[in-house]
């Protein structure tokens, strides 16, 4: 398959990280197509171990965040280890780390100490609440940074509540906050490369999630204030049917009317006062009723299918293995097969976007400790941006 | 203290939640963004909304703040031709309509390169600009089920979760990063890009690791609040009504440091050496001694009880949370805009700060045309007689 030339080829990445958030901002610049290095201590980056582990003993999430990227092995606990980091920054565009302060010092990788050294050095700093403010060292991990958004409070809505009004705030799947928190920094780090270098980008997970949350911080000013249990949509939603479930949302009334064609007319749906949307919202729950016996019966591929040709926005809840495998996917190149040490070759998803017409490239999969940066290519990137 | 964009122009022909969030971004980090919009079909926020019971059009709108507004009639071939004169001032253009809309109007990525050779486009959609489902249509719960992120949110025995607004909002958080992207190569080399960023993609992008696993034979469940790599580890009930807090231990020693802390006796066959695996084996009576506990005390308690510790820990926040968090404030992640009544408000600023820079919103929502004085008039040199003629004819409306 064709892939695009990469808008980033040229420039260095060096990332020092232990987090998603932190390693997460340096696969979006790496698959972007700077070259990433990875800096690891002797035993490796903390998330080599991160479960589930794959057959070969490798972490899932690891995988994921390093392919593509480079790795060389310096202790920075050492002055050897530091200065070969400083060898790196040499030839570097931005710099990634996500250690706490105390442990910068510890490694002598503040900012106030890189920039010192490397005047036109992007500092990217990711940390899960930031490096300034009240919170700044406290201690974090997915599930207390995905809760400390407010968007956890406001979960699940729909047939999941229905389903058990009686538990907990549920929080969004994998390392949801994490990845926001990464791809965030991303954006910091292009913003500070466009404006000139010698920057401190200060990225925080949380601010990441509250950005994304805006919704609800706008209706709480509105006055309005929300809750898991009334924030569902009044009709559709989730819908079981046969071989799996599928996502029904008619928000404008041309789609409503390509639904009751869909359901063949039926007269409850034929209802004069259904045509209004106001009406439809307070029959919410007989509609959902009636929907949901309706759907039951159908095969959701054929349902997703029929009701998308009559513009009726309807989607499948598919699984990682039904997306691997889909048509629209595949033919969009959305995963590349890489090289997976133990395991040949695995398709690994690239990036969610395009340029001019063609899927990005991963240059390889993840790399193993400290082998895939000899001497040699320190060389080559510190001719590269001396020449 | 300058915005790092500053001199970068945007012209902005997004529509619903993604595609505008992405340009609110750059608005914010200093770009000038002309909101290109029409009488004949008012934004979402310019109408009653009422699936979310809003039946007034909203005074202020987050993702429009900081824009500038102008009419266009894109369907008046004069109109659709301003569209082309502001394309030639811009550096940038975005659009989120569905696939084919942009090229029916005349306004392809080939037309818009037309006038101007070294554009940045952005399009926004449900599925991406090709493929055999690129005219499916969807809106954020639909994203989140076509990439995996939604069906694998959920507690284990009940069905897939609806991703909100954040899913949009994450779509317009890639977008703003891949543009800029495609900026700092046009910086470098001076060519323009067309970035296609699918929203069902971003959707799966979240959830990569899956596929790693179904590749290796391995299926993903939905896992509720739990982690695979960390017990205890969840959200555990506090004191007061629908209070929660959310707690991570992520070692060994942060355990043993948990058995000094909660007074409560540890369940049979725990001690403060039980390794991750005999926690996950009894992660049940685990959690339920830990939530004896946490019932006992405010979340916040709680949480400076662990943090003390460093253990990971946080009040599950509501919004009114969030908004008077002083962490927030400090930071600038929430800050307070004026209404034009004046009346004051809470809004969301930018997820990162960069030294040197300031960023944030500057103004809330534009009126409807409200700024086409300074990009027909000064921008584009129209006269007022000119403009009038236009309005008359339907190309400005």
């Amino acid at each position: 398959m064709r892939r695009a030339s990469a808008p980033l080829e040229g420039l260095t990445v060096v990332e020092h990280t232990e987090s998603v958030a932190g390693a997460y901002a340096g696969r979006v610049l790496a698959t972007l197509g700077a070259k990433t290095i990875l800096v690891e201590p002797e035993e490796g980056h903390a998330l080599r171990q991160r479960r589930p582990l794959l057959p070969n003993g490798s972490s899932s999430i690891f995988t994921y965040l390093a392919a593509g990227k480079r790795s060389i092995v310096a202790d920075l606990r050492s002055p050897v280890g530091q200065d070969r980091l400083k060898a790196l920054l040499d030839s570097a565009d931005i710099y990634i780390d996500d250690f706490s302060q105390k442990q910068r010092e510890l490694f002598g990788v503040t900012d106030d100490q890189i920039l010192e050294d490397q005047p036109r050095l992007i500092y990217l700093s990711v940390r899960p609440f930031g490096m300034k403010g009240p919170k700044s060292d406290w201690a974090a991990e997915e599930v207390t940074l995905f809760h400390s958004s407010g968007e956890g409070y406001l979960m699940p809505n729909g047939l999941a509540y229905e389903s058990h009004p009686e538990r907990p705030p549920l929080r969004v799947f994998g390392y949801f906050a994490e990845m926001q928190g990464g791809i965030a920094a991303a954006l910091g780090g292009l913003v500070a490369l466009l404006s000139g270098g010698g920057k401190v980008v200060d990225s925080s997970v949380q601010d990441a999630l509250i950005a994304l949350t805006a919704f609800g911080v706008q209706r709480y000013a509105d006055g309005s204030i929300e809750h898991r249990s009334t924030r569902s949509f009044k009709y559709g939603g989730v819908l079981e049917c046969q071989g799996g479930y599928v996502e029904l949302l008619t928000l404008e009334d041309r789609q409503w009317r390509g639904l009751v064609e869909l359901m063949g007319n039926p007269g409850w749906a034929l209802d004069p006062e259904l045509a209004d949307s106001e009406a439809r919202g307070r029959c919410g729950p007989e509609i959902n009723k009636k929907l949901r016996s309706w759907a039951r019966r159908l095969p959701a591929d054929e349902l997703v299918k029929a009701a998308q040709k009559l513009g009726v926005p309807v989607a499948k809840y598919a699984s990682p293995a039904e997306i691997l495998h889909g048509a629209h996917e595949v033919a969009r190149g959305l995963f590349q097969p890489v090289e997976v040490s133990g395991m040949g070759e695995i398709p690994v998803l690239v990036a969610p976007y395009q340029f001019d017409g063609l899927p990005l490239t991963l240059g390889a999969g993840p790399p193993e400790i400290g082998t895939s940066l000899r001497a040699q290519d320190l060389f080559t990137g510190m001719e590269f941006n001396n020449g | 203290m300058a915005k790092p964009l500053e001199g970068l122009r945007i012209t902005d022909f997004t529509i619903h939640a993604a595609g505008p969030f992405a340009t609110h971004l750059l608005t914010q980090l200093g770009a000038e963004c002309i909101k290109i919009e029409t009488s004949l079909r008012p934004d979402i926020f310019r109408k009653p909304h009422t699936v979310y019971g809003r039946q007034q059009p909203a005074t202020y709108d987050q993702v429009a703040s900081g824009k500038l507004s102008v009419r266009l009639n894109l369907k008046h071939p004069e109109g659709r031709k301003i569209a082309l004169d502001l394309v030639q001032h811009s550096d940038v253009v975005a659009e989120s309509f569905r696939p084919g809309v942009m090229k029916r109007l005349g306004l392809a990525y080939e037309d818009i390169k037309g006038v101007r050779a070294d554009i940045v486009m952005l399009s926004v959609s449900s599925s991406g600009e090709y493929g055999p489902e690129t005219d499916f249509a969807g809106y954020a719960p639909l994203f989140g089920a076509w990439g995996g992120l939604g069906t694998l949110t959920g507690h284990p025995d009940g069905p897939p979760v609806e991703i909100r607004h954040i899913m949009d909002h994450s779509v317009g958080l890639n977008a703003a990063t891949a543009t800029l992207a495609a900026l700092v190569r046009r910086r470098r080399f001076g060519i323009g890009a067309h970035v296609d960023v699918a929203a069902r993609e971003v959707s799966a992008s979240l959830v990569g690791q899956t596929f790693v696993e179904a590749a290796s034979g391995h299926e993903s469940r939905r896992p509720g609040n739990a982690s695979l790599d960390m017990a205890p580890s969840g959200v555990y009930p506090a004191r007061g009504d629908d209070a929660w807090v959310a707690i991570a231990v992520s070692s060994d020693s942060m355990w043993a440091d948990l058995t000094n802390i909660v007074s409560e006796p540890l369940p049979r066959g725990m001690t403060p050496y039980s390794s991750l695996e005999e926690r996950f084996n009894h992660h049940a009576v685990v959690d339920e001694w830990l939530s004896r506990w946490t019932l006992q005390r405010s979340a916040a308690k709680t949480v400076q009880l662990l943090q003390e510790r460093a253990i990971a820990a946080h009040v599950v926040s509501t919004t009114a949370d969030v908004v008077r968090d002083e962490h927030l404030r400090s930071r600038g992640a929430i800050v307070t805009v004026q209404e034009p009544s004046g009346r004051e408000r809470a809004a969301v600023g930018m997820p990162f700060q960069i030294s040197g820079h300031e960023t944030g919103i500057w103004r809330g929502t534009p009126v409807l045309g409200e700024d086409e004085e300074y990009v027909f008039g000064e921008l584009l040199g129209l006269s007022n007689t000119e403009r009038k003629r236009l309005e008359e004819e339907g190309a400005i409306l």
